[in-house]
């Protein structure tokens, strides 16, 4: 009826009206309330739902929750009205079901353990916490999103959890993010867990377009889902936990949950958060010595003149303009990022949607430093009948990003910028003459100079670099089909792709240092990963005591991956930056297909909510075992025993009352890897290169005549995948009513059958490698997490936790006896990553000196060949003390290659604190890591080039090994505590040769790496008041200051101990190489809730 | 409704039911990447491309400091001048006898021949294993070839002599089959970069390789010699029917001195100065299209990325000619085809009186000066100990082989620790003498 016409109506017209309104309002009952902390802060994310009628809705940012009861079901009976959040008490209230509004108020106490709650186990399982006999640790959607910065999820779990050690390769924008649970398994490869979102696998690949080395950062592909999304992260860390996902579980699996609409009336929610990076520290340098060799000054002002590369020149004037190089290059970075959420629903079909855009700015100079996301979802579900309901869960990611060449290259940004003499101006970083790059190696380019070498590009050109980017959409989604036709069956159905295009450019213009004449590289990957996974599940109870549940699955997976590689060699015009402007252009594809068909089946079974245990076995079938056996079984069985239970039936009330949960639990698991795709096949090479190891090379083609030869690598059709075996034991305590808790945890686990590149007898089998399962690996060690309320009062609410880690790692053995493998490709001749036997995989092999008390035999001067060690060293030498000899008294290098870092931690522990005032929270996160080693390569370099700050020791006249130099180690020989270094030419030629990165030694620069990092800071507060509704429209306004990185407490001389020069494509931690540090960040952010 | 489910459930079982094979065919057995079958002439073009690298890279720089025709200057070729070799540092070239290029593509196109009756394609591919062979008992002495490519567990090492042998039954056979002619015999036509698939020129190359495994042979058998008369008369006789490795300068494609000395390793190699005091005594005009004009390198001419590589030449058979002929005492044939060799080298001939150890001397230092660049020069001073070396390390003799690859003892146990292997070969027993002045032998 319009409005008009009412005014017309009498009072009978009113009576009508209502007539015709009361049985609308007859039809049932709208729940609602509001659900706040002890403190009276609103409550988000608390499930609120009538008990048995299978009806609820889960609270917004401002706590409130409504949802209505069907008339058909409103007939005035009792029933439970309870609230459920994770990490708090859940509360039951009796209601009376009448029409009308029914207003009910909780509020909520938190306890640490969190026992009730139901986690996802993975493949479409879950299960209450409590019945689980495995680990599996939560990361809530608050946590995440307090660390913002750097958009990673992955980079956002460090410090959060035991065991879980994340590493993000650097400050800037697009940088990826490593991660290792519980150890590496595996000796090659670089033992990144599963991904899987919303039950669907995801793609976590990080791939560099150039090699880690060098070229630019590259992002971990998980990186592309928002962070806003995510409800919650579940971590499944070992065997137990993570056999359900068999052959891919290996190195655990990370199950991302994202969030869902909910039955009530429609809400909306805007985000905006600036970040405002910068960088905490550069690499000292010094100020006092220009560019030259032996004193003598070394600049050169001729056209196309080359000057010295070394600053080892003279003592500059007082008055003498002087630059730092390695702060000249960054200025405040700023982070944009908007998240809007609307979400609601009726009691049958509930919607969320939202959309965010990320807008990062690096920290370096201009504009080349960026990385923009975009990301919509939609995600949606309708109940079609009562026993079947259909979801759809939907998102589009685009991200793209501008990078700055890095790393272990002559064009890379810090490795010129920091190997400039401080007497050198960088700027103007283009001739004013002939408009080309000069640097301080090639100071005054003519225009005849295009094509030659600035032995190392002038920073500021790095910068100004165009031709690096990336542009990535991604499509992600599932269908998924819940049919429940009786009450103890329950069939779930989930359908969902994962399939993103990502171009890449790469380009290095006339005059760059690594290539002159330029080049251009184009890479295409395109990715699709499809999975469907089917379970039944059916719930079945014995008797009174005894409850089973069966559940049956079925997974298929389909993965695709194409690469088109693209090298243009040479530019032809200066611009543009692009293939077809390249005097040559080598294309090169990859593509591959991989299958997976398994099967698996879980019992679980629960005596009196006391006795719960699981037995499970997947059989995995891959494409990529061998033919010989194209499946592989993983079972698994865990036992919680809750005694509080037993100890609690029968005794008095309060003798266990400090105690008020205490579980034992024990697991065993198997997980596995699958071989790497093809490995299985002997096939034909097209690109096989024949010559020697000094470059010297022929390929197969030979002046157009397509040449074939068989391949290097034999096929192993027997190839089987690793296997993982693992046990773990632990207990979860709970104390005083659950407001503390500790849990403890020891795992023990053995990887056999390990896949590695091992020589064959190439005259038996005409080539010389093949993959084979041959090694063993062990990982064992120990995690504990405790949280405690310490302090509730009202308006006042304090709590603190932590959580401690350690892991040791072992490769027992590798195959046929051989002794350790090199990974070529993360490292230097010198100090390069492998697997060793008798550590962790990836540690770093170099040179050392010549030490005592070791039983070394060496060639020694002034003694001989093969000369004993010790009995030179003298009787009254330290073990381990450098022998100091010869006619400059110096150590003497060690030929004999060895382990001379290891950069795996020996515990990691995170520290944090909340404490809640009235609307006022404040956060904070202490993330430490303790003894990882890392080759400081950069100060290697440094000190050769005469820039590093610790070179200013040249103008000591008496330099002594042990106390100035290599300070702080015994020495012995005749050469120990005499005077090696008197002049600065004495120091100039050690530090180029012996002493520095030219020097085959480079256990030298081996440096502890423990740090405590102060994560995170974050202060929120909640504004709620009627004027926030009234003014602004909005039920809620939260304000949020935070810091991250506020502060580094570290020995390590270096930028950063926490960087590394590859990311997440690299196993091997702990090089440090010219990379860009990690960033201090200020956020300031509103979040306003409708 | 229920009926909607249960059909819901009956296509996921069929889903599962219908992919008994979801995990086989397609691109998830066979590599999208890589190919799995290839043509004869394919396969025939990285045999040709390998065995250039085998015969031209490394091996042949080695040799090369070994005979004192080069230099080692710099880094690791300082040390490999100096004899300073483990089987870490030549750790490859042994697996590159049998890997792919070498002898397990060469016994595909073998066997591919056969299956299309084209024995022209045949003979040549024996020709290829023949030379691979050879010059692999050459460097090694004993090696796996009975039980080579059989997937056998250690396989057995034959012994060096039994291996030459094989080595001249496969040419003999090659030269029986390449003559035999038919519509299947097509061989490898363009494919073949060295010779076009001309039989002709391929017989004339297995002659010549008769005779020079032969002539390894002749310390321990010197009934030999008339045989290499035979073959050598039948060989190569004109330098346009070398056997050469073509190169066409592109990427991949370029010669290997060039890449080494230019591209790589600036800097590693420079001319010997025994041999160019031998060069310049003999007022030899070689000096000068071996090295450049300051002798400080090789002659840019050599160091072309498209350069030309001889392998086989018209020269080391005139002169196998010439020695086997001067040692069975035929010094007329001896004088005339070492003659036809100077001339070949632009140099005039000589006097009609040389003969006996003077003119044999003669004839080894011209085999000596021909045989630059390719391990025939190492060969020749180990057989002849010519010219008379003098060791770079005093005390040490002149490496007289190689050590086997560190990978292929350690995956096989028949073959001994470095230190357990012989110094020299079986067919080469040290000289005491050298053949060419009868003055002790220095460097053996």
């Amino acid at each position: 009826m319009p409005l008009s016409q009412l005014r017309w109506c009498g009072a009978s017209c009113l009576v009508a009206l209502l007539t015709r309104v009361a049985p609308l309002a007859a039809q049932g009952a709208t729940v609602t309330g509001h659900v706040t902390n002890v403190a009276g802060q609103p409550l988000p994310g608390v499930t609120v739902s009538i008990t048995g009628m299978g009806l609820g809705s889960i609270t917004r940012d401002d706590g409130l929750y409504t949802f209505t009861v069907p008339a058909a079901r409103v007939t005035g009976q009792v029933a439970t009205l309870n609230a459920r959040r994770v990490g708090y008490s859940p509360q039951n209230v009796p209601i009376t079901l009448s029409a009308g509004t029914i207003t009910h108020d909780f509020v909520m106490t938190q306890t640490a353990a969190q026992l009730s709650e139901v986690i996802v186990t993975g493949a479409g399982t879950s299960q209450v916490r409590e019945r689980v006999g495995s680990v599996i640790n939560t990361v809530d959607s608050t946590t995440l999103k307090r660390a913002t910065q750097p958009q990673n999820v992955i980079s956002s779990l460090a410090g959060t959890t035991p065991n879980v050690r994340v590493r993000t390769q650097s400050g800037e924008p697009g940088a990826s993010a490593f991660v290792l649970i519980r150890g590496a398994t595996s000796v090659t490869g670089t033992n990144q867990p599963l991904i899987v979102v919303d039950n669907i696998p995801i793609d976590n690949t990080t791939q560099a377009t150039n090699g880690g080395d060098a070229s630019t950062v590259a992002q971990n592909r998980a990186a592309d889902i928002n962070p806003n999304d995510i409800e919650s992260v579940q971590i499944l860390k070992g065997a137990a936990a993570a056999s359900i996902y068999g052959a891919r579980a290996a190195n655990g699996v990370i199950l991302i949950t994202t969030k869902k609409g909910s039955n009530g009336p429609t809400r909306y929610n805007i985000s905006s958060t600036q970040t405002f990076d910068h960088v905490v520290k550069t690499f000292p340098l010094q100020m006092l010595y220009g560019q030259g060799s032996n004193g003598l000054p070394g600049g050169c002002s001729t056209p196309d003149c080359n000057a010295s590369s070394l600053t080892w020149g003279p003592l500059l004037a007082p008055t003498a303009p002087v630059f730092d190089h390695g702060t000249e290059i960054y200025d405040t970075g700023l982070t944009n990022d908007i998240a809007l959420n609307v979400s609601g629903g009726t009691q049958r079909t509930q919607f969320f949607l939202s959309g965010g855009v990320t807008d990062q700015y690096g920290i370096m100079e201009g504009p080349n430093n960026r990385y923009f996301r975009n990301t919509f979802r939609l995600s949606a579900s309708h109940q079609l009948l009562n026993t079947l309901t259909f979801g759809g869960n939907f998102s589009y990611f685009n991200t793209t990003g501008k990078f700055v060449q890095k790393g272990s290259n002559t064009s890379g940004l810090l490795l010129g910028a920091l190997r400039t003499p401080p007497d050198f101006n960088n700027q103007p970083y283009l001739s004013s003459t002939s408009e080309l790059q000069r640097s301080y190696r090639f100071p005054n380019p003519t225009s005849a100079s295009l094509t030659t070498s600035r032995g190392y590009d002038n920073p500021f050109f790095t910068l100004a670099n165009v031709g690096n980017k990336s542009n990535l959409g991604r499509f992600l989604g599932n269908l998924s089909a819940n049919w429940v036709p009786v009450s103890w069956l329950a069939i779930n159905e989930t359908f969902g792709a994962d399939n993103y295009s990502d171009q890449r450019l790469e380009a290095l213009p006339f005059t760059s240092s690594s290539d002159p004449v330029g080049n251009v590289t184009r890479l295409d990957i395109n990715n699709l990963e499809v999975d469907q996974n089917l379970t039944g599940t059916i719930s079945y109870a014995v008797n009174k005591y005894l409850d089973t549940r069966i559940v049956l699955g079925q997974n298929l997976n389909s993965r695709r991956n194409q690469q088109v590689f693209v090298f243009g060699d040479q530019l032809i015009a200066p611009e543009p930056l692009a293939i077809q402007n390249t005097v040559s252009y080598t294309p090169t594809e990859f593509n591959s297909l991989q299958h997976i068909l398994a099967y698996f089946a879980q019992v679980e079974a629960d005596y009196n909510n006391e006795l719960h245990g699981t037995v499970g076995l997947r059989d995995d079938g891959f494409s990529t075992f061998g033919q010989s056996d194209r499946t592989a079984l993983y079972p698994k069985a865990d036992v919680a025993w809750t005694f509080t239970r037993y100890l609690n039936n029968g005794a008095p009330q309060n003798r266990w009352r400090w105690l008020s949960n205490a579980r034992l639990r024990a697991a065993y698991g198997e997980t596995g890897r699958e071989p790497p795709v093809y490995a299985t096949i002997t096939a034909l090479s097209t690109t096989s290169t024949f010559g020697s190891g000094f470059g010297d090379v022929i390929g197969s083609k030979q002046s157009g005549q397509g040449g074939v030869v068989t391949g290097s690598n034999l096929g192993n059709n027997d190839l089987k995948p690793e296997r993982n075996r693992e046990a773990e034991f632990g207990f979860d305590f709970g104390f005083q009513d659950q407001t503390s808790d500790l849990s403890v945890t020891y795992y023990n686990k053995k990887s056999s059958d390990v896949i590695l590149p091992s020589p064959v007898n190439a005259a038996a089998n005409g080539a010389s490698t093949a993959l084979l399962n041959g090694a063993t690996v062990t990982n064992k060690g120990w995690e504990m997490q405790f949280n405690a309320r310490v302090y509730t009062a009202k308006n006042w609410d304090a709590s603190i936790g932590g959580n401690w880690s350690r892991n040791t790692g072992k490769v027992v053995s590798l195959i046929n006896g051989i002794q350790f493998i090199p990974y070529n490709t993360e490292g230097f001749t010198g100090a390069i990553g492998s697997s060793t036997v008798g550590f962790a995989p990836g540690v770093i092999r170099g040179q050392d000196f010549i030490r005592c008390g070791l039983g070394q035999t060496a060639t020694l001067p002034g003694v001989g060949t093969m000369a004993n060690v010790d009995s030179a060293c003298g009787a009254g030498a330290q073990k381990n003390a450098l022998y100091i000899a010869g006619t400059n008294n110096r150590p003497v290098v060690n030929p004999d290659e060895q382990v001379i870092a290891d950069p795996n931690p020996r515990w990691t522990g995170g520290l944090n604190a909340i404490v809640h005032y009235k609307r006022l929270q404040i956060t904070t996160l202490f993330d430490i890591r303790r003894g990882a080693q890392v080759w400081n390569g950069t100060r290697s370099a440094l000190d050769r080039f005469g820039t590093a700050e610790e070179t200013t020791i040249r103008s000591d006249t008496a330099g002594i090994f042990g106390k100035n130099v290599l300070g702080n180690q015994a020495v012995a020989g005749p050469g120990a505590g005499k005077v090696a270094f008197r002049t600065p030419s004495d120091w100039q030629n050690w530090y180029t040769t012996t002493g520095g990165s030219a020097s085959p030694v480079q256990s030298q620069f081996v440096e502890n790496g423990n740090f405590t990092k102060w994560r995170e800071l974050s202060i929120t507060y909640t504004l709620d008041d009627p004027w926030v509704r009234n003014k602004l429209g909005f039920s809620q306004a939260l304000i949020r200051l935070g810091g991250r990185n506020l502060h580094t407490w570290t020995p390590y001389k270096g930028l950063d101990p926490e960087t590394n020069l590859g990311g997440a494509e690299f196993l091997t931690q702990g090089i440090d190489f010219f990379q860009n540090p990690e960033v201090r960040s200020f956020i300031l952010s509103i979040t306003l809730n409708r | 409704m229920r009926k909607i489910g249960f059909a819901g459930l009956g296509a996921a079982v069929v889903l599962a039911t219908a992919c008994s094979d979801y995990l086989t065919g397609g691109e998830l057995s066979t590599d999208p990447n890589r190919p799995t079958t290839a043509t004869t002439a394919q396969l025939f073009v990285g045999v040709e491309a390998g065995t250039w690298a085998l015969l031209q890279s490394d091996m042949a720089r080695v040799t090369g400091m070994w005979a004192q025709q080069l230099l080692g200057t710099n880094l690791q070729y300082v040390d490999i001048y100096n004899y300073g070799v483990s089987e870490d540092v030549t750790n490859g070239f042994q697996a590159g006898l049998y890997t792919g290029g070498a002898l397990v593509d060469v016994r595909k196109v073998e066997s591919q021949a056969s299956s299309a009756n084209d024995t022209l394609f045949h003979g040549i591919a024996l020709v290829m294993e023949a030379l691979i062979m050879g010059t692999g008992a050459d460097l090694f002495g004993n090696l796996t070839y009975k039980e080579a490519l059989t997937g056998i567990q250690n396989p057995q090492l034959d012994p060096q002599m039994s291996i030459y042998d094989s080595v001249q039954t496969l040419l003999s056979r090659a030269i029986v089959e390449m003559q035999a002619s038919g519509p299947t015999n097509i061989g490898p036509e363009s494919a073949d970069l060295a010779y076009g698939g001309d039989p002709a020129l391929w017989t004339l190359l297995a002659h010549t390789l008769k005779a020079r495994f032969l002539m390894h042979t002749a310390k321990l058998r010197p009934t030999v010699y008339p045989q290499v008369v035979t073959e050598a008369s039948k060989g190569i006789s004109d330098p346009a029917d070398n056997f050469n490795a073509v190169f066409s300068g592109n990427a991949n494609e370029q010669n290997f001195w060039y890449q080494f000395a230019i591209v790589q390793r600036p800097g590693y190699i420079a001319p010997n100065p025994q041999f160019v005091t031998l060069l310049q005594q003999r007022n030899d005009p070689r000096l000068h299209t071996y090295f450049n004009a300051d002798l400080t390198d090789l002659n840019p001419a050599l160091l072309a990325p498209n350069a030309t590589q001889p392998l086989v030449t018209a020269n080391e058979d005139l002169l196998l000619w010439a020695e086997a002929a001067e040692r069975t005492g035929d010094n007329a044939t001896a004088l005339a085809k070492l003659n036809q060799a100077r001339a070949l080298a632009g140099l005039p001939p000589e006097s009609g009186s040389l003969s006996g150890q003077a003119l044999l001397a003669e004839i080894l230092i011209e085999e000596y000066i021909a045989d630059f660049q390719n391990i025939e020069a190492w060969n020749l001073y180990l057989r002849t100990c010519t010219p008379n070396l003098v060791p770079v390390v005093a005390g040490s003799i002149v490496p007289a082989r190689f050590l086997y690859d560190a990978s292929e003892r350690n995956t096989n146990s028949n073959i001994p620790p470095p230190t357990q292997q012989p110094a020299r070969n079986q067919n080469d027993p040290a000289s005491t003498t050298s053949d060419a002045t009868g003055q002790k032998c220095l460097g053996q």
